[in-house]
């Protein structure tokens, strides 16, 4: 509201009161597609009033290689390697749940040496993608030194994948049926069968021993840090209804109280066969999200130490015809990724590749939340609660 | 010598050595990063990391000089000049033997309040005259921490003036002389630690660079700086760590003086002496940056107004009551 | 939790809802068109699956210009399918209904689940659904001036116009004989 002055009546400032409020307007702020802190091409205009935001959209689509549409015209092996490639930084589990829906469809029964190797790796491509966010999260806030702890620990994770896959990121190690049995592309003879490399089992246990350490030193230093505290407790809130309905899944859902795990309620890898906790916490902030993910690392770690001493004999995959045609029928199964839930509804008319794939990503429903979450925080405060969701563009864009 | 002659050994002198300081805790602080953090590299590569500071200075040189199009021409060229200035100006007044210093003012230390608040200006024109929404939100940010930092930072020194009773930086080493105990052990340890902080905050460091913002503000109000000019900034910012810490060790840890040598060498081990203080002190410093997350502006004007300046007023009053009462 | 074993939730489910079926461990549930709002209301409240999971749709055709058509003949349509998950047990459901290919027109899910807004979104940019309700229909993905929803059947590929389906490998192929790959009995 502005108020008009008439020069020839000026009143005395002592005798009425004047108001004069400013009208300050928004500015429009565009925080990416090219920026340190969102991970990926991800683009937020926000509207802000000096550092406060008055509303946040984020457009998305810079990423966008239209899966779904690839993958009606592949093969079913051709998708496997494929779907590594959505959450690419914890590339093996995104194809477990995928092959689990085309077992599932083709009824074929995966031997539980393959099972076991399965979630062996799914674990440790778990510990690795929340080594990422342990490493990248703190660089949000500022400080500069974990980054470098969380990936030299990343590396022996990394370094165990190579060594049964062949690959760190991307290893494409599943079969239709159990896992890769041969080297190279060939017929499997009994000369030709690569399994476990040796002394996979004692490094194994060594690496999760120092991971296991390096949790606790992360705890105390990253954790306890004073400033670290004060930038991330009781920042970004998230209700368990809010995230319920929004379909947010994973540490962020678990972190805001809802003790939800789809390791334990499903069955397509041996997971009841281990003890484990899981991890959730009090109050949904920022602090809570960090260490649902520090906690799970631990769980994790605890869980392959448990199933390396516990790997059964047996055959690596199971019998499949060589041209793979999936019967036809729909169903969906659904596997908890490090990010959340990822999920893949198949729908097969019994050709070479599926009649239609949806694939439910873990980080789209969760950055779906963003816009309720951010309506008023300072932006410092958006980049923390931002680092604390933890998701990859490949993952949201697909 | 006439005063032509001494005024231009002087510069000389002083246009000599910042650079060459400035390299060095260049060096301290790649190297003591890359120790803490396990790289390797800079331990290791180019002479034992030796010619990275050499390396980055050739490689700004040999940049293009980009200027944005709807940036404000001239102001965007004179911003690194008001901080680059201010820094120098600051070397004045350092002692670093009680007959090698500038020019010994009676006001050193308002001097040096007065022109180390100079540089405000620099930042805040940088923000402002870049024509970018990141640089200009950094600017104001700046512009309220420098601001408000300003104030425990001169607190903080007039508990030592009173207890030195002159303002003049020899005088009040020479006073720490008498007093045989460094301040910081003589009752203004409280004030040490504010003047710490408050510089921290002025040099615009983690854990208080806001204004950088690096994760946030791409720069802040740095990000259309590149070149020459960019270097103009990352000289001064070492030039101005050295300098402040050279500033703490004169007030507060005794400056150029050690109490077992003898006093005619003065001249000799001073500068020696106050070197060494200053870099124990910039290693503090460095490992503070590379080991904590940085502040929300909220919580930094939080430092600043409620608890900086009340605890940097109760020292005066400490002070004063003290100084009177023995 | 397997779902197959879960009788009591399979049971109440197919009296409320006819047709439900459980396949593959997967629960549908075909609803009419009318009662989409409807349904996911009573499922949320009185079943308590109030985890929006996805929604989209699929575009049963069979003419198509890329991939293999159906097996059958199919009548042509749109079936927007729409999964709901507890957060307790694991249980989950597939709500689907047909509509017409001619006017896709349906109602929208953002007054039950807010969720629902970006999935919506991408089924109206992808098929050319629109949601009547919903308060900001437009592209999610897409850039700006694409013509088309790409994940109909018709829409063509180009890149599959010079090469047929599924594509020829560019390379050699192995030297191999043409045996079933067998799981061998040893580790």
């Amino acid at each position: 509201m502005t108020t008009t002055i008439d020069p020839e009546n000026l009143p005395f400032i002592s005798e009425t009161s004047v108001s004069v409020e400013i009208e300050t307007e928004g500015m429009t702020l565009n925080i990416g597609p090219q920026h340190p802190s969102t991970h990926g091409v991800l683009r937020l205009v926000a509207k802000v009033d000096g550092e406060q935001i008055f509303n946040v959209e984020p457009v998305l689509g810079y990423m966008h290689r239209g899966y779904e549409k690839l993958a009606e015209v592949r093969t079913y092996p051709q998708i496997t390697t494929l779907v590594n490639r959505i959450d690419w930084v914890s590339g093996f589990s995104n194809e477990i749940p995928f092959i689990a829906a085309t077992e599932k469809l083709m009824e074929v029964e995966v031997p539980e040496r393959a099972k076991y190797i399965r979630l062996i790796l799914t674990e440790m491509a778990r510990i690795a993608s929340h080594f990422v966010f342990n490493g990248a999260y703190p660089l949000e806030i500022g400080a500069l030194t974990p980054l470098f702890y969380a990936m030299e620990d990343r590396e022996r994770v990394l370094d165990l994948i190579e060594s049964v896959t062949g690959g760190r990121f991307h290893p494409n190690f599943n079969r239709i049926g159990g896992v890769k049995p041969a080297a190279g592309a060939g017929p499997a003879t009994k000369k030709d069968i690569q399994d476990l490399p040796a002394g996979f089992y004692q490094e194994t246990r060594d690496s999760m021993e120092t991971i296991l350490k390096a949790c606790d030193k992360f705890e105390d230093l990253v954790g306890g840090n004073e400033v670290f505290i004060a930038r991330t407790k009781n920042i970004g809130v998230l209700p368990s209804e809010v995230a319920s309905a929004y379909g947010v899944s994973g540490p962020i859902l678990r972190a805001s109280g809802v003790k939800f795990d789809l390791r334990s309620t499903t069955d397509y890898l041996p997971y009841k066969d281990f003890d484990y906790e899981i991890p959730t916490g009090e109050n949904g902030d920022c602090y809570d999200r960090w260490f649902v993910r520090l906690q799970e690392i631990r769980e994790s770690a605890k869980i392959v130490l448990q199933a390396i001493d516990a790997v059964p004999s047996g055959p690596l995959q199971a019998k499949v015809p060589k041209i793979i045609k999936v019967p036809e029928g729909e169903c969906y199964v659904r596997a908890e990724n490090p990010k959340g839930e990822m999920g893949y509804h198949l729908i097969s008319e019994g050709g070479l590749g599926p009649y239609r794939l949806k694939i439910r990503t873990a980080s789209f429903s969760n950055i779906s939340v963003l816009p309720w979450l951010l309506e008023g925080v300072l932006i410092p405060d958006l980049l923390a609660i931002m680092g604390s969701f933890d998701f990859v563009l490949g993952d949201v864009d697909r | 010598m006439s005063f032509g002659l001494e005024l231009a050994i002087k510069v000389g002198v002083i246009a000599a050595i910042a650079p060459a300081m400035a390299l060095a805790l260049t060096i301290i602080e790649i190297k003591g990063s890359a120790y803490m953090q396990r790289r390797p590299g800079p331990l290791h590569v180019g002479l034992r990391g030796l010619i990275f500071p050499i390396a980055e200075v050739i490689k700004f040189i040999q940049k293009e000089d980009i200027i944005p199009t709807k940036a404000d021409k001239s102001v965007f060229k004179w911003a690194p000049a008001y901080i680059f200035i201010s820094v120098f100006g600051l070397f004045v007044i350092i002692p670093a033997s009680p007959t090698l210093i500038v020019r010994d003012l009676e006001l050193g230390v308002f001097y040096l309040m007065a022109i180390s608040s100079f540089s405000t200006i620099g930042v805040l024109t940088a923000g402002w005259s870049s024509a970018n929404k990141y640089s200009m939100m950094g600017g104001l940010r700046a512009a309220a921490q420098l601001i408000a930092y300003e104030l425990p930072l001169i607190l903080a020194v007039i508990g030592v003036v009173i207890q030195a009773e002159t303002m003049s930086l020899v005088g009040i080493v020479e006073a720490q002389k008498e007093w045989g105990v460094p301040f910081v052990i003589a009752g203004q340890g409280v004030a040490f630690v504010i003047f710490m902080v408050a510089a921290t905050a002025e040099m615009m460091r983690v854990p208080f660079d806001m204004p950088i913002g690096e994760s946030e503000l791409v720069s802040g109000f740095l990000t259309e700086y590149s070149g020459i000019r960019f270097l103009l900034f990352y000289i001064s910012e070492y030039i101005n760590l050295f300098v402040m810490c050279a500033i703490a060790s004169t007030l507060f840890l005794g400056g150029y003086h050690i109490p077992l040598l003898p006093v005619e060498w003065v001249n000799f081990y001073g500068p020696l002496v106050l070197i060494g203080k200053t870099f124990a002190l910039a290693a503090i410093l460095i490992l503070i940056r590379w080991s904590f997350p940085r502040f929300r502006e909220d919580q930094l004007q939080n430092i600043a107004w409620k608890i900086l300046i009340p605890l940097s007023l109760a020292n005066i009053l400490v002070t004063a009551v003290m100084k009177v009462v023995f | 939790m397997d779902q197959s074993e879960n009788t009591s939730l399979l049971d109440s489910l197919s009296s409320n809802f006819p047709s439900t079926t459980n396949d593959f461990d997967t629960l549908k549930i075909f609803v009419k068109e009318d009662e989409w709002v409807q349904a996911a209301t009573k499922l949320k409240d009185e079943y308590g699956l109030s985890f929006f999971s996805w929604l989209s749709a699929v575009d049963w055709e069979n003419d198509v210009s890329v991939g293999d058509p159906p097996k059958e003949n199919v009548q042509p349509s749109f079936e927007i399918l729409c999964c709901l998950s507890d957060t307790s047990d694991g249980n989950f459901v597939i709500l689907s209904t047909t509509i017409d290919k001619t006017n896709p027109i349906i109602n929208t899910l953002v007054n039950v689940f807010p969720g629902a807004s970006w999935h919506e979104r991408e089924a109206y940019e992808m098929f050319g659904i629109s949601f009547e309700g919903h308060p900001n229909l437009i592209k999610l993905y897409l850039p700006d001036g694409f013509e088309g929803n790409p994940l109909l059947k018709s829409y063509e590929l180009l890149t599959r116009e010079v090469k047929p389906w599924p594509g020829e490998v560019d390379v050699e192929p192995m030297p191999e004989s043409d045996e079933e790959i067998k799981g061998d009995d040893e580790q």
